[in-house]
Parts: C-alpha cells; sequence; structure tokens
C-alpha cells in the first residue's frame, strides 16, 4: 500500500485520491471477507494453498474468482503450475532492475512465483556485488531447483588491504554506511600489484531435498534441473573452485576428475548474461543418490553435469598475476579432490569454479581483473507427500564432526529439527574450499502448500543457507574495522565471531547458528563479522606472509543491497536462532475445528481483524476454544503456533517445544 | 491483511476512548503512518514531558506487529538514540511476544509502561541500563534532563533544576546531537539487544 514515508508527495488533492483509494480498499476487503465467506471449505482450501487470495483489498472479487476457477480448471498440477502467474518468463534477465525492490518480501514473492511459472532467471548486481539466480521447475514432478550465485567483486578489499596503512577504511564502507556504492576502486589499483590474488573460493551450496527415507518413486521420478555452469567463453580466471560436500555420487559420476574445478569463465566485462543463457540443464540423477545419507545427494545433480561442461582449463585473464594464481589454485584444488583423508562420503570435491562475474566495478581494467569469489547457493526442492516424513521430524538432532586439520580439511555434519548440514573447508596452497550443504524436508513446503505456509517454508531455508553464509560472514558483512582484520591474522574478536569452522565442529549442533547469532547479537543493522576462517589453517602453503593480506574481509556493502542478503540479513536479525519451525503446517491448521458463525452465538469479535462475526462467517477455534476468523486465524497460524490470544501452544503435542 | 479495516476500527477507538495519557492520530491522511505522545508517567523522570512517537504500520499487520520508535529523545535503557525501542511486544514470535490481538492502544501503553519501569537486563543502550542499575540517582537526574531539554515545551511547568538547564539549552542539544551521531556511529558495537 501506501509507501511508510510521510514525506508529502502532492499537491492538495493528494489526500482526496487517497481517501478514494482507502475506501476502494474498503470496499474490496468487504467484498473479500464475502467471497471467502461463500467459499466451500475445499475451495478454499484450494485458494488458501496456493496462495491465490492475497490480501483482502488487494484484488477485486472477480479476480478473485477467476483465480478460483483457474485453479479449479487445472488441478493436477495445483501448487506448482499456476496458470494465473504472470510471468513465464525463461530465462529473462532483468539485468539491475530486480534487486531494488523492495526486498524480503519481493524475493519471497518472487520465490513462489517461480515454483509456479517455471524456470526463470534473475540478475542483478551493485556495488561490488552481482547475483544471478535461475530457477527451474520440473511440472511433472513438481521439483524446484533454485539456485542462486552470488559473486562478490574482491578487488576492493584487496585493495584495500594492499594499501593498508595509507588508506584504512575509508573505502570500505564501515557497517553503518549503506548506500555507498562500492564501485570505485580505480585509485587503488595500482596497490593491487603488490596483493596478492586471493585464491579462496567460497561456495555454499544449499540442497533442499526429501529426506532419504524418501520413497524411491518419487525421486526417480524427479529431474531436476541442472543449473549449468555456463561453459564458455574466454575463460578468466578460474575462480573459486567450488568443493561440493558432497562426496560425489557414487562411482558412476564421481569420478574425482569431475570435481575438479572447472574453470568457468566468465569474462568480467560482458555481466553474467550471457553465461546465463549458456546454462544447460541436464536431468539430475539424484536417483542413483537416495538413500544414501549425508553429503551424497547433493550434489548428484550438479556436480557432474558443471563438471562436463565446463572446460577445465583455466583461462588467462588479463593480468599476468592472475595466471599465476590460477595455477596456485588449480593445483590445490586437484588436491583436494583426491585427498586420501577425507571419509568417502565426503570428498570435498572442487567442483565449480566460478571465475567472477564481471563486475562493472572491476574496472580497474583487464589488467586488474581479480576474480571474485563467488557464492553459489543451490536450492533443490523436491515435492514429497505430505506427511512422509514425518518421523523425520521427530528425530532428535544429531550431530557429527569430524575434524582433520593436518590436512586442513574437515567435515562437519549435522543434524537438527530435520535439516541436515554439512560442512566442509579444506585448504590448500592458499585456495580455501567450503562446501556448505543444507538439506531441509521439504514436507514443510509440500505441506504448507504455497500459502503463506510457503513464504515461511522459504524463510526457514532461507534462515539456513544464511546460516552457512555465518561462517562465511566475511561475505555478507563489512567488518567496520576491516583494516586492522586485514593485516592481522585477526583481531582477537575477528577470531572469536569467525566461526571458526574447526571450533564449531566440535560443538554440537548448535554451532552452526553460532555465527548467525554472534552476528545478530553484535550489531544492528550492520553485523560486522568478520569471519576469517582462515585462522584454523596454519598449514596453508601461502599462508604465511600472504595470509593476512590475501584475505581481506570482503566488502559487500550493505547487505540490503542484494535482495537475498538483505533477506539473510533479516532473517538473522530478527529470527531466532533456532531453526525450530514455527508455524504449522496446512494439514495441522486444517485439523483444527471449523464451524460457521451462527446468530445463536453471542456476539463476539475476532480478535485479529477486530471485526465483528457475522452470520455465515467461518470460525476456526483452536484447542484453547478462541476462535477467529478461519482466514485470520490461517495466516497467522501460517507463521506462528500460538494462539493470538493466550498464547498457548496451538499443537499441543507439538515436537516443538511451546512457545510461550 | 485486516489491515485497512482493523486500522480504521483502531483509529476510531483510540480518538474514542484514547488510554490515559496516549494519544495517537493519522498524519496527513495515511492510514499506515500514525503519530503517537505519550505523557510521561508520575512519579518517572519523565513526567511533565510530552513524548511524541512515529507509528508506522507494516504492510503485513496485524501479523506484525507496528513500528514505532520514539521522535522525541529520551533517556532510557531500552530506548536507543534514534527513538528505537527495545520492547517484546514489538517483535514478532518467537523472540518477541507480538499477537493480532494487540493493537495500537495497547503497545503504546505498554510502551508508557516501559518508561516508568526500564528493563535494565534487557538493554538497547548498555551504559544507560548499567547507570540504571547502578547509579540510579545520575540515570534520574539526566533522564530528568533530557526531558527537560527535549519533551517540555515550555518551560514553566518545570521548576527542578532549571537555573542550569535553561541558559544552555541550546547548547546541550547541539552536544547532545554530536553525541547522538557519534553514537549513532558506533551503534552496531552499543546494541546489544536486537
Amino acid at each position: 500500500m501506501e509507501g511508510s514515508d510521510s514525506v508529502e508527495q502532492g499537491g492538495g488533492d493528494q489526500p482526496e485520491s487517497q481517501r478514494r483509494r482507502q475506501l476502494d480498499r474498503l470496499d474490496r476487503e468487504e467484498a473479500f471477507y464475502q467471497f471467502v465467506n461463500n467459499l466451500s471449505d475445499e475451495d478454499y482450501r484450494l485458494m488458501r494453498d496456493n496462495n491465490l487470495l492475497g490480501n483482502p483489498g488487494e484484488v477485486t472479487e472477480d479476480e478473485l474468482f477467476n483465480r478460483l476457477q483457474q485453479i479449479k480448471d487445472g488441478p493436477e498440477q495445483p501448487q506448482n503450475n499456476n496458470p494465473s502467474t504472470e510471468n513465464t518468463e525463461d530465462p529473462v534477465e532483468t539485468p539491475e532492475s530486480s534487486e531494488d525492490s523492495q526486498g524480503g518480501d519481493s524475493l519471497l514473492d518472487w520465490l513462489n512465483t517461480v515454483r509456479r511459472t517455471g524456470n526463470t532467471t534473475r540478475t542483478g548486481h551493485r556495488g561490488n556485488q552481482s547475483w544471478r539466480a535461475v530457477s527451474q521447475t520440473n511440472p511433472n514432478s513438481g521439483d524446484f531447483r533454485f539456485s542462486l550465485e552470488i559473486s562478490v567483486n574482491r578487488n576492493l578489499a584487496e585493495q584495500q588491504a594492499a594499501a593498508e596503512g595509507e588508506q584504512g577504511p575509508s573505502e570500505q564502507p564501515p557497517a553503518g554506511q549503506e548506500e555507498e556504492e562500492v564501485a570505485d576502486p580505480e585509485p587503488q589499483v595500482p596497490m593491487e600489484t603488490e596483493v596478492v590474488e586471493e585464491p579462496v573460493v567460497e561456495e555454499l551450496a544449499v540442497i533442499v531435498e526429501p529426506e532419504p527415507e524418501e520413497t524411491p518413486e518419487e525421486e526417480v521420478a524427479s529431474q531436476e534441473v541442472v543449473e549449468e555452469p555456463p561453459s564458455p567463453p574466454p575463460p578468466p580466471p578460474p575462480a573459486p573452485v567450488v568443493a561440493e560436500a558432497s562426496p560425489e555420487q557414487p562411482p558412476p559420476c564421481s569420478s574425482p576428475r569431475r570435481g575438479q574445478r572447472r574453470p568457468r569463465s566468465r569474462s568480467p566485462e560482458p555481466r553474467r548474461t550471457r553465461a546465463r543463457l549458456a546454462r544447460s540443464r541436464s536431468p539430475l540423477r539424484l536417483d542413483q543418490l537416495d538413500g544414501i545419507p549425508g553429503p551424497r545427494h547433493t550434489y548428484g545433480s550438479q556436480s557432474p553435469s558443471s563438471s562436463t561442461d565446463t572446460p577445465p582449463v583455466p583461462q588467462v585473464e588479463g593480468s599476468s598475476r592472475t595466471r599465476q594464481h590460477i595455477l596456485s589454485r588449480q593445483s590445490p584444488a586437484d588436491d583436494n579432490v583426491h585427498p586420501p583423508s577425507v571419509e568417502a562420503e565426503s570428498i570435498p570435491e572442487a567442483q565449480n569454479v566460478r571465475p567472477q562475474e564481471g563486475e562493472p566495478n572491476g574496472n580497474e581494467g583487464g589488467s586488474a581483473e581479480r576474480r571474485p569469489p563467488t557464492i553459489m547457493l543451490d536450492l533443490q526442492v523436491r515435492r514429497v507427500r505430505p506427511g512422509e516424513y514425518r518421523q523425520r521430524d521427530s528425530i532428535a538432532s544429531r550431530t557429527r564432526s569430524r575434524s582433520q586439520n593436518s590436512n586442513n580439511t574437515f567435515l562437519y555434519e549435522s543434524e537438527r529439527g530435520g535439516f541436515r548440514r554439512t560442512f566442509s573447508r579444506s585448504e590448500r596452497a592458499g585456495v580455501r574450499t567450503y562446501v556448505s550443504t543444507i538439506r531441509i524436508p521439504i514436507r514443510r513446503i509440500s505441506d504448507a502448500g504455497l500459502g503463506e505456509a510457503t513464504s515461511m517454508a522459504l524463510q526457514s531455508m532461507i534462515r539456513q543457507i544464511m546460516t552457512g553464509f555465518g561462517e562465511l560472514g566475511y561475505l555478507m558483512d563489512s567488518d567496520s574495522d576491516s583494516s586492522d582484520s586485514n593485516r592481522g591474522t585477526g583481531t582477537p574478536a575477528d577470531t572469536e565471531s569467525l566461526t571458526n569452522p574447526d571450533a564449531s565442529n566440535a560443538d554440537a549442533s548448535a554451532a552452526d547458528e553460532q555465527p548467525s547469532v554472534a552476528a545478530a547479537a553484535a550489531g544492528a543493522r550492520e553485523r560486522t563479522v568478520e569471519t576469517d576462517v582462515d585462522e584454523g589453517l596454519t598449514t596453508g602453503p601461502q599462508a604465511s606472509g600472504g595470509r593476512a593480506r590475501l584475505r581481506p574481509p570482503i566488502n559487500l556493502e550493505e547487505p540490503s543491497s542484494l535482495p537475498f542478503l538483505r533477506l539473510a540479513h533479516f532473517f538473522l536479525l530478527n529470527d531466532d536462532d533456532d531453526d525450530q519451525p514455527q508455524g504449522l503446517t496446512k494439514e495441522q491448521i486444517d485439523n483444527l475445528s471449523m464451524r460457521n458463525f451462527g446468530e445463536s452465538d453471542a456476539l463476539k469479535t475476532c480478535s485479529v481483524c477486530i471485526t465483528e462475526y457475522a452470520e455465515g462467517n467461518k470460525l476456526r477455534k483452536l484447542p484453547c476454544s478462541h476462535e477467529y476468523h478461519v482466514h485470520c486465524i490461517d495466516r497467522w497460524l501460517s507463521e506462528n503456533s500460538t494462539c493470538p490470544i493466550c498464547r498457548r501452544a496451538v499443537l499441543v503435542s507439538a515436537n516443538r517445544e511451546s512457545v510461550i | 491483511m485486516q489491515r485497512a479495516s482493523r486500522l480504521k476500527r483502531e483509529l476510531q477507538m483510540l480518538s474514542t476512548e484514547p488510554p490515559p495519557g496516549i494519544t495517537c492520530w493519522q498524519t496527513e491522511e495515511r492510514i499506515d503512518d500514525l503519530r503517537a505522545q505519550i505523557v510521561g508517567g508520575v512519579g518517572t523522570p519523565y513526567e511533565g514531558g510530552i513524548f511524541s512517537l512515529e507509528v508506522k504500520i507494516p504492510e503485513r499487520y496485524p501479523f506484525e506487529p507496528p513500528n514505532i520508535r520514539f521522535l522525541t529523545p529520551i533517556y532510557h535503557p531500552n530506548i536507543d538514540n534514534s527513538g528505537r525501542i527495545c520492547h517484546d511486544a514489538l517483535k514478532l514470535p518467537p523472540k518477541g511476544a507480538w499477537k493480532p490481538s494487540l493493537n495500537i492502544s495497547t503497545v503504546l501503553t505498554s510502551i508508557q509502561l516501559l518508561m516508568a519501569e526500564p528493563n535494565p537486563d534487557d538493554p538497547l543502550m548498555a551504559d544507560i541500563s548499567s547507570e540504571f542499575k547502578y547509579n540510579k540517582y545520575l540515570f534520574t537526574e539526566k533522564a530528568k534532563k533530557w526531558t527537560q531539554e527535549h519533551a517540555i515545551q515550555t518551560n514553566k511547568g518545570v521548576v527542578e533544576d532549571n537555573k542550569e538547564n535553561a541558559p544552555d539549552q541550546k547548547l546541550s542539544s547541539r552536544k547532545r546531537d554530536a553525541l547522538c551521531s557519534q553514537q549513532e556511529a558506533e551503534e552496531p558495537l552499543k546494541r546489544p539487544c536486537v
């Protein structure tokens, strides 16, 4: 609705038109209630689950009716393909615009849309970050895959590091300064030369998939679309090597080689557009992986395909320097692939190499070019029948961790509340590889349907993802005193907050959350978590002198500049660290009793909308006997689990503890 | 969701039967941007002051709490320099205690209560909080002073230590601005309660 700023926008007629708009809206709201009340239970559920109801007043009754018809017409693919949705864009590229949108909600909306519409690609960039999101939906299976790749141009940070003394933090926007565009590093370019290229590769892969228990059929059915690495062009510096934690799939696909990073080249300038286009999809074969607990599934899809696509040879980029790096980088990567030490399941493979996306601000010219680290999120969602994972949900958290410091490789696995998360890191010759895989039972999503609950489900996924990021926190936030941290091995503070992987693994699952929590605590809007993962590794070859310098914290300007990160920011700040589910699933909500309001009832008011019940209104009664309009309470319960009046937990036997 | 109609009702209630010491009204015909005033409670360091607040109603209201902040500077352990309030009713569960059956009126009332009873164990302003805990006298004096400087429109009503304040009011408020901006800069460090 109206924006939140109180700035007066117009002339005198403004209030008038605004009032009219409000009146219209009120009318539509009335109509909405009427419409909802007239729906049969089934229709109501259908619409709610498909998120077709929207907010009261948002659309007209006719529109609602149309939606209902549409959804009824195409029952086979109720949740995924919603005819009414607008964008069916295939790879449409929306360059920079997309990210400006309102932020969290818009991203969620978009995710929802994506689920329904099929394949979409979006990209954007700002400052030193660029991102590309690709989503693909397989209408038949309902599988959904979302991948987000963020690349950060480290130039700035590195330069600064190089410049250390002289420049100080000035460039790096201290935490608080949001708007600063990081784009112009030029002045410092010269400095760069001295800086050793940062070999660090980070990739975060998040895969949401059904629990292992999943029924085989389903899995087979699903074909995931694999997001392909853009194969092509002149390979710039192979950047980050991504190792996937996932032990590669079984033999067939898992030849180590594949794992190697394929230098994914993208020439900086053109921005990722073409790369995007280049993507191909290959069917995943997760099926093979199924049943294998652990990291296995994770990558099945991705690694094989990606590896194949990309030419292994890193090309020379602009500067000689770069080349060198590449070399160094590669070798380490290979090592990573092979290290015997890693458990079979968790062999980190270097999977993708994502060179930087050309960031405009990398503009120092070709010579200076550096590949920014890229973060890739890979989210795969498969449809699972509701209820399937019940037991799974009740499984207590398990955590396993192993660390092999000797190798600079460690693997950390934790499982809790149905989220399984693995994190591994290895470092060789100055190349750090991170793989974080998070599996989230999709049950929550499918159960919850696409309604508001979905956004909640997505939120929880994303929160998980971001938790992963917490470990790589320096990617997300700039450190206010970055200069310090740059040069030192890390100020004490850094070390602490650093979610030192080693430390964290040792800890119980709680460890995962730490970064984010700490981060949240640390600061208001700007968290300055310096997650220098470096600390752990003393072994890294280059570690000696260069290290500190090598890893200047990356400065993503304000997290908010990237919708995704903004979202993350939001979650980190506002959510409890717990991944404890908060909302009820659609099923659970439907199990609550419902009735029609009758004249005989004593006059009552729904305390959510503060409206008196009218004849024929559908009410839902919670176990605590409090009643509300169905549409009011359902929305609340999709994200919360307590009664709005007495705060009693709605689910008595919930496996979550009852929230007070 | 029910935002528009609910707000309409709430505003009606606020104008017909406002809670004691609280007023709330709509600004410029916008239903999502309200102003409120809370009168400092008797017996509190805020006595005699009138504190203005900004109340913004999120799109998802009442499923999300209203965003409320103080426009009038106030010296309080749970309220920061930019007026943000650390209060559980203003946050969503599980961390917070917002629930749709609360409304603007009840939330403002609880803020009024918070003014009277700071919660130093969940501080937003760590230093004020420790002052409140360990040097209450100093806290009270400062809070009064701030009230005096910022929340009292006419100086007549206030007798206490005016001597000092009145002359250098301008000065001190300038000082405070400086202080504010400085603190704002280091805010991240100072706000354990997010």
